[in-house]
């Protein structure tokens, strides 16, 4: 590119850049023309806030495709091919600020030959501009080593020797620096100076699919929703399979005339890509779904999409030889869930514990349903009270309850039964069988208890666990049935 | 055609003859005198059982633990759902009776929805086949031909004819082994589940009584509960 006519030409740098926050200053300096026509590559290093940096960098994506960003704060932007598009230098500055005003933000914008010494040009206090590859090194010279960003302790030793700007660090030598000071901080100055190529990932920006439907007329009925959801599903096929994602958030909105809209949400266990299979899972959502009025539109919203899930089908049906079922576990589990609700579906376990009610628990399961071998629940909390001491008694109490008697079904609260002549009655006198078991236990702690359980037929021949208080009033209650 | 050889022949699934079970695949009782009694020697590997007990607790659930705690024992097991029990199962329990409890799934049908939908709109869907009044009856049939489990156990009221053969198919298509347990009173109800089990209690023990089964012998078996 020629720079403008009117311009003089090549001028040498203005050392010391002025504040970036007006862009009018900001004009002044780079109405100078850089010699940028020779450089084939131009970094403009940006700081902005960092909770603002991906919305700055989707917005800057529109001035060039490179992009980078170099957390926390920087932006990186090449702008050298984008130059004639935008008027030279001064005409991208312009449109930059134009979107930093609409966030509301003052960014520190630099200009460097480099990716690095644009970053640290931005860093600064009063952003540099540094403009010729050749004068780079100069430039950078006065710049203190703090703009780097190397850990503490890697400036507080150099600081020690004497070495406080990029320009005394760069006349150390290089194999001792090297040893001293570690090799990655080396290669940075390689990479600052432009020795080395400086390879950047470019920004690309996080995705999430939306489609909406406005309908000219209203739904009262799930069919009629399903059916005006069904261009959306397909839509989102597409946008799955073009980024060979899954998914496993997904919401549907559904807006009213005056209702604020209802919203159905499925959250699965494991990343899903098959949209039939969603889409089942939603309709069970939806079926469940109470309206308070007639739907207007359908949207559909999925969550950030995941990468790199294979979709494979298992060798084996499940069932035979080596299936075990773990791919059609997790779509069970999803299904079961999406129409009962999360809570509703759970594993078992037993806990190390003397105390009936306490020795049974619901545990997790599904989420690692597709990734373990078996079926799996996971094992769900590792009990880590009182480690040495109670894992032996739990595991005494797992061995004790090997061979006693232990009822199939538990109540989760006993049952008080009624009482004649000090023996417990339900539905006519209960017989006693067997020997009596005394628990006594929990005393370290809330919940102690003493009974003495025993087994007992009712008068329709059902076997019951009931147990005596040893204490207070000795009143007998009902805690299991043996099934 | 010499004996071996028609016997080889009869055994193929295609034959069916009256009430020697063709070969279909079985699973043991656990209990020697059950097993003698039923068709092909054990609990059908994939079909839809029911066991009706004149009240909850007769020892239905000690009848297949023995299966139970064979079939969530295995390398490949599978599941074995327990969809709407009427108690909480005892974890301790089931453990000492050899059953594995990475593989017990306790599905909670609780009716808290309120479902609006009528039963037309959801059986577009596919696989949701049954009427979408009962969430048990449907998780039931879900977890049966899901092929994720190999033994689903449901308690149901009243379940229709028309359900019941339902479940049956999904037991086919699912392989597993589907236990339904019923009140006693539905023994007078026709049934097309290939199986049918009354149980009741006895001094020392259960008599189950064969109702219903499909290429067996009708009769009733007493089984000592070891007490």
């Amino acid at each position: 590119m020629r720079p403008r006519a009117a311009r003089p030409p090549d001028l040498a740098l203005q050392q010391p850049a002025p504040r970036a926050q007006p862009p009018e200053t900001l004009r002044s300096v780079w109405r100078s023309p850089v010699s940028v026509a020779l450089a084939p590559e131009l970094w403009m290093g940006v700081r902005v806030p960092e909770q603002l940096l991906e919305q700055l960098a989707v917005r800057a994506q529109r001035f060039t495709p490179r992009v980078s960003l170099a957390p926390p704060d920087g932006l990186l932007l090449e702008v050298r091919g984008s130059l004639h598009l935008f008027d030279g230098v001064e005409g991208l500055l312009e449109a930059l600020a134009r979107e930093c005003t609409d966030l509301a933000v003052q960014p520190a914008i630099s200009l460097a030959p480099t990716p690095l010494a644009a970053l640290v040009g931005a860093r600064l206090e009063t952003p540099l501009v540094f403009t010729d590859r050749a004068r780079l090194v100069g430039q950078l010279a006065p710049v203190p080593l703090e703009a780097l960003r190397w850990p503490p302790d890697t400036l507080a030793r150099l600081a020690r020797m004497g070495v406080r700007t990029i320009g005394q660090a760069l006349r150390l030598p290089r194999a001792g620096f090297a040893r001293r000071f570690g090799p990655e901080q080396l290669a940075q100055l390689d990479r600052l100076t432009g020795r080395s190529p400086d390879l950047r990932e470019h920004f690309r920006p996080r995705e999430r699919f939306r489609g909406r439907c406005d309908l000219s007329y209203e739904l009262e009925s799930h069919g009629g929703i399903r059916a005006a959801l069904e261009p959306l599903w397909v839509d989102l096929g597409k946008f799955l399979a073009a980024r060979q994602c899954a998914v496993t958030h997904l919401e549907c909105w559904l807006r009213h005339r005056h209702s604020p809209p209802s919203r159905c949400i499925l959250r699965l266990a494991a990343p899903e890509a098959n949209v039939e299979r969603l889409e089942q899972l939603l309709s069970e959502r939806l079926a469940a779904l109470s309206l308070p009025e007639a739907v207007r539109s359908c949207e559909l919203r999925s969550g950030y999409p995941i990468r790199g899930v294979s979709i494979s089908q298992p060798l084996w049906q499940p069932g035979t030889h080596g299936g075990d079922g773990a791919v059609e576990a997790a779509e069970l589990i999803d299904r079961l869930r999406a129409r009962l609700g999360p809570e509703a579906i759970h594993g078992l376990q037993t806990l190390d514990d003397h105390r009936p009610e306490r020795s049974s628990a619901a545990a997790s399961c599904g989420a690692s349903a597709a990734s373990c071998g078996a079926p799996g629940i996971q094992p769900a909390v590792v009990r880590t009270r009182r480690p040495s001491a109670m894992s032996r008694v739990g595991r005494d109490a797992q061995n004790v309850s090997r061979t006693l008697r232990r009822p199939l079904w538990l109540l989760s609260q006993p049952r008080l039964l009624a009482e004649r002549d000090g023996m417990p009655r339900r539905r006519g006198p209960l017989r006693l069988c067997g020997d009596v078991e005394r628990i006594e236990t929990g005393w370290w702690e809330e919940g102690e208890i003493g009974r003495d359980y025993y087994a007992a037929y009712d008068a329709h021949g059902v076997l019951l666990w009931i147990f005596r208080e040893r204490g207070g009033p000795h009143r007998w209650f009902l805690h299991g049935f043996f099934g | 055609m010499s004996n071996v050889e028609w016997a080889r022949l009869l055994e193929h699934p295609a034959i069916w003859r009256g009430r020697s079970v063709a070969r279909t695949e079985s699973l043991a009782t656990g209990f020697a005198a059950l097993d003698a009694r039923l068709p092909g020697g054990g609990w059908p590997r994939s079909a839809l059982i029911e066991i009706l007990v004149a009240r909850f607790g007769v020892g239905e659930l000690y009848l297949l633990l023995p299966v139970l705690a064979t079939l969530t024992s295995g390398s490949t097991a599978r599941w074995s759902a327990w969809i709407a029990p009427p108690l909480e199962p005892y974890a301790p329990a089931l453990a000492a009776h050899g059953i594995s409890l990475p593989h017990v799934l306790i599905v909670r049908a609780d009716p808290v929805h309120r479902l609006r939908s009528t039963p037309k709109s959801s059986n577009r869907s596919g696989r949701s086949g049954v009427s979408t009044s009962d969430p048990t009856l449907w998780a039931f049939e879900q977890a049966l031909g899901s092929g994720a489990c190999d033994a689903a156990m449901a308690w149901l009221r009243r379940p229709r004819a028309q359900a019941i053969r339902r479940l049956q198919l999904a037991a086919e298509r699912g392989r597993a082994l589907g236990v339904l347990f019923r009140p006693f009173s539905a023994a007078r109800e026709s049934s097309h589940a290939s199986l049918r089990i009354a149980l009741e209690p006895v001094t020392g023990g259960i008599r189950a009584t064969i109702l219903k089964s499909r290429g067996g012998l009708p009769g009733s078996v007493d089984i000592a509960t070891g007490d």
